[in-house]
């Protein structure tokens, strides 16, 4: 499994309409991954400087995460892979 | 799983069973309802719905599809909706009551249905609500005993009195959960009475349509 970071742009978002995508995004990857392609949501870090937000999520590609941020209707402006480090990493 | 998780879940199964490829309002609406029925019937106040007849197979097992479906924008201003009412409510995560409390406003679709068959106002439904939820799980009306940022205004044990009353069963059925182990439970020291944490009453909860 891969991690991918989904970046946002979310100018004007509230705590609770994170709270509500935040549900969205858990229920579509259930979703997804009861339909055979396994997606998790790990954790999201939002930026109140920019009004931004980081999602990391774990799948198998790509694509299965642009599907499960379409699926719950949570606007993406990038998604690309990452690499973990952690300070027991290195 | 967490309550609304479930009604959700349930609110995807009927919109792929349903050939839809969006997640309604009137969808999530079957997801609570089913998600507080006991044996496809749901009580709020003196209404009775009965899942059957808003066309649910209560008892349907959804088969696995790869149709795939989004949330609507209806739904994403519900699911908004209901998390504000979280916040008011202090809670810290969105349960089953905020999407139900959430529906108040509604006067379209199957809400709007059921408002004008039922004679439900705004307001009697927001009562409801509050009313069934205070009943299952004393003040709180978040619905989740499980959240422990929820419960400090809870009573945290329970007599089996009290423990069979909030999940609608008779004493003896639970003094039966208690002896097999399906429900924890503690005794006074030194006594024969036994407490019930409530926290753990979501023990003999199991979801109708099982998880894979």
């Amino acid at each position: 499994m891969a991690c991918f970071v989904v970046k946002r742009d979310l100018p004007g978002v509230t705590p609770e309409m994170l709270q509500s995508a935040g549900m969205r995004a858990k229920t579509c990857c259930s979703e997804i991954t009861n339909e055979g392609r396994a997606v998790r949501w790990i954790r999201s870090f939002y930026l109140p400087e920019t009004a931004q937000t980081h999602c990391y999520f774990e799948a198998a590609s790509r694509d299965t995460v642009e599907e499960a941020n379409k699926r719950a209707r949570i606007p993406f402006t990038h998604i690309t892979e990452v690499v973990e480090m952690t300070p027991d990493s290195v | 799983m967490k309550d609304t998780e479930l009604a959700a879940s349930f609110a995807i199964a009927q919109a792929k069973k349903r050939g839809r490829t969006e997640v309604g309002t009137d969808e999530l609406l079957l997801g609570c309802l089913q998600t507080i029925s006991r044996f496809g019937v749901v009580q709020l106040e003196s209404w009775t719905f009965d899942l059957e007849e808003l066309g649910v197979d209560w008892l349907d097992h959804p088969e696995k599809s790869e149709v795939k479906v989004a949330y609507s924008q209806p739904a994403v201003d519900l699911f908004d909706r209901a998390a504000r009412i979280a916040t008011a409510d202090g809670s810290s995560a969105i349960r089953v009551s905020h999407l139900l409390a959430a529906f108040a406003v509604e006067n379209e679709g199957l809400m709007g249905d059921l408002k004008r068959s039922y004679g439900i106002t705004n307001t009697s439904w927001r009562i409801a609500v509050a009313r069934s939820w205070s009943a299952r799980f004393g003040k709180d009306t978040s619905g989740s005993p499980q959240d422990g940022s929820e419960t400090s205004n809870l009573v945290e044990y329970l007599t089996p009195e009290e423990a069979a009353e909030a999940l609608s069963i008779h004493v003896q059925t639970l003094r039966t959960y208690v002896r097999s182990g399906k429900l924890p439970a503690v005794r006074l020291a030194g006594e024969r009475a036994i407490r019930i944490r409530r926290t753990d009453l979501e023990a003999v909860m199991e979801p109708l349509v099982p998880e894979t």
